[in-house]
């Protein structure tokens, strides 16, 4: 259906107020990245000089960086897959809840509500190596646990911060993607002398797909872009470089290296990475695995 | 040989609903059983109870004798058609068919003849290879059948299978049902609300209401003897003319200024009834009542006639009067009628039973 404006002047003028915000929130910083990326700039931004292509050839002759990129990627999908997981078996229980569902389904939202930051403390407090509770029960248990010390302990600890908020999200979907599959499929499998566990695996799995797929970009786009509020809140980055994701690397440069340049070298190739991701996004949730 | 047996099976759901008090049925190998009722009335839930996708709360249900009530469905060696034919939507036809052979582990290359097999049986060889969504409503019937059938089940049971169908694939695949099991013998438990379904299906049919079984037997035995006046209206199409009468020394008397003669010891409250089909025209002197005529439905082969049994004191009750052939009469004249005392129905009216003619 096309609506026709009589003026020429009023449908800019409903839309002024969102190009707008488009403009000077999006629009703009992303063109100045894009210009800073070729500058080089001193530490107080007085002064700058040209200097071509170098921040990007400083950038992609840095091991760091490309352990930054191996760093973001297993962060990505270690959150994307526990997350969808734990979420799936949850929806699973849920589903099969008759008395309180309500009650419990409210519950497992909540976590979605908590703003990253905050997520981030909680979790830091629980794991701080001299008074979390967890952190202490797994010393009694023998686990040696500092997350300040051992990187791969840091990486454990973002990862369970990020995906215990991402778990609410990726719950109601696998939910309402549950209920979607027809009682009857499932009572003619298990006439067919499907076991509940091969009912599962045969006819539900296949049948959420589309779900899955789609929360697979999500909690992709999600664990890339989204999450540095957990990270900063939690290990800030360290020990070392062990949970410096790329979005992390972005403002541990510009605004701790002061590298403003090569800072704004990395947003590019970020936003290049945002839009190839988009592009999948839409390409495949538009056209994959639709059943019916 | 009795191949499934229901004793006093009853169903009463955890919010104290009693959905179905006690039904006894026992059906013979190689039976057709059809299940029908208005909606709510408990058939199909009665039909899951079998399958196992109900417990049974009272009473027990053995399928050769032996007790079925803690089996799971597939322990049953049932099979279910469903009425949206809950087709596996991801698999190929075959594999549809294939899936529960699979499950019980047979061989491959045993799958793939019985599913041949089958295919060929129901014109589906062609179509194996496709997605149930590439197929029609009448394919996916046949699938659906194809599937239950491929596994050679003891039991048939099918819930409204033909509902989703239009008017002609509906007759036509009740025709290829029927043919399908007299060849294949299966015991058949079928479900509908449709009584015409009903009729031309069954060796035997089960009128549920409220969760009772109101009469179980042969369709010409529930057609020509109904036990109550539910089952009278129920079977036959246009329904049986019931009317509240009072049984006197004199007769039946239908209202102050009618009543037909008859002598029978039953004194009281009772429900007469007549079928549209058999009411006879007749004269002013013969007739045993005039009918008010309010609608004439034309149908070609046969004429329906909807009116108002007219007296001195005024229209009374409404009846339909069912004529073969083409008539057109005038909406508003009077019809002058006999109803032969042969084909009355009689039920007390407390009771709701048939009286002994």
């Amino acid at each position: 259906m096309t609506v026709t404006f009589p003026q020429k002047g009023l449908p800019w003028l409903l839309l002024l107020p969102q190009l707008l915000v488009t403009a000077i929130f999006f629009l703009w910083p992303a063109e100045q990245a894009l210009e800073q990326a070729f500058y080089q700039e001193d530490a107080f931004g007085l002064s700058r000089e040209f200097i071509g292509l170098e921040n990007f050839a400083a950038l992609f002759t840095d091991p760091l960086y490309y352990q930054s990129m191996l760093t973001t990627l297993v962060f990505s999908f270690s959150v994307a897959i526990v997350g969808m997981s734990l979420a799936l078996l949850l929806a699973v229980m849920a589903d099969r809840v008759i008395r309180g569902k309500l009650a419990y389904q409210t519950l497992l939202i909540w976590p979605y509500a908590v703003a990253p930051a905050l997520a981030g403390v909680l979790w830091w407090i629980l794991f701080d190596p001299s008074m979390g509770p967890i952190a202490l029960w797994l010393k009694s248990a023998g686990v040696d646990w500092n997350h300040y010390l051992n990187g791969n302990q840091a990486m454990i600890l973002v990862v369970i911060a990020s995906t215990w908020k991402q778990i609410s999200y990726n719950f109601l979907f696998f939910l309402a993607g549950l209920q979607a599959v027809p009682r009857s499929l499932i009572e003619a499998a298990a006439i067919d002398g499907a076991s509940p566990f091969k009912r599962f695996w045969t006819i539900v799995f296949p049948l959420l797909s589309p779900t899955t797929f789609f929360l697979l970009v999500v909690n992709l786009v999600y664990a890339f872009f989204e999450t540095f509020g957990v990270i900063d809140a939690t290990t800030k980055g360290g020990p070392g470089q062990s949970t410096t994701t790329l979005v992390y690397k972005v403002f541990n440069d510009g605004f701790v290296g002061l590298d403003l340049g090569g800072s704004a070298a990395q947003s590019v190739v970020l936003m290049a990475i945002v839009g190839l991701m988009t592009v999948i996004q839409f390409r495949f949730i538009e056209r994959k695995v639709q059943y019916s | 040989m009795t191949d499934v047996i229901l004793e006093k099976v009853g169903k009463t759901y955890p919010n104290g609903y009693h959905a179905i008090p006690s039904v006894d049925l026992s059906i013979e190998e190689g039976e057709f059983i059809v299940l029908v009722g208005p909606s709510g009335c408990g058939k199909s839930t009665l039909l899951r109870m079998v399958a196992g996708l109900e417990s049974i709360s009272t009473g027990e249900l053995r399928i050769r004798g032996e007790r079925m009530n803690e089996k799971e469905p597939a322990e049953r060696d049932i099979a279910m058609v469903f009425q949206n034919y809950a087709l596996y939507p991801h698999m190929s036809v075959y594999d549809n068919m294939a899936y529960g052979l699979k499950n019980r582990g047979m061989a491959k290359n045993l799958i793939e003849e019985k599913v041949s097999d089958v295919a060929a049986m129901l014109g589906l060889t062609e179509l194996l290879q496709r997605k149930p969504r590439q197929l029609s409503g009448g394919q996916r019937q046949r699938v659906a059948m194809g599937r239950a059938m491929v596994r050679d089940p003891k039991v048939f049971l099918f819930d409204e299978p033909l509902s989703n169908l239009d008017a002609k694939l509906r007759v036509q695949m009740r025709v290829e049902i029927r043919q399908l099991q007299r060849k294949l013998g299966t015991t058949t438990l079928y479900v509908t609300h449709d009584q015409v379904e009903a009729m031309t299906l069954a060796d035997r049919l089960v009128v549920l209401n409220k969760g009772k079984a109101e009469q179980i037997g042969t369709p010409m035995d529930l057609y020509n003897k109904p036990a109550t006046p539910f089952v009278a209206a129920f079977i036959g199409s246009p329904s049986m003319n019931l009317i509240d009468a009072n049984l006197t020394e004199q007769g039946i008397k239908i209202s102050e200024a009618l009543t037909l003669p008859l002598s029978h010891q039953h004194r009281g409250g009772i429900v007469w009834g007549i079928r549209p089909e058999h009411l006879e025209v007749s004269d002013e002197h013969n007739a045993d009542f005039a009918l008010r005529i309010l609608a004439v439905e034309s149908l070609g082969a046969e004429t329906l006639i909807h009116g108002k049994v007219e007296t001195e004191l005024g229209n009374g009750d409404p009846m339909v009067v069912r004529l073969s052939g083409p008539h057109l009469p005038d909406v508003n004249s009077l019809m002058w009628l006999t109803a032969p005392v042969l084909h009355w129905h009689l039920f007390d009216a407390k009771t709701q039973q048939r009286l002994r003619d």
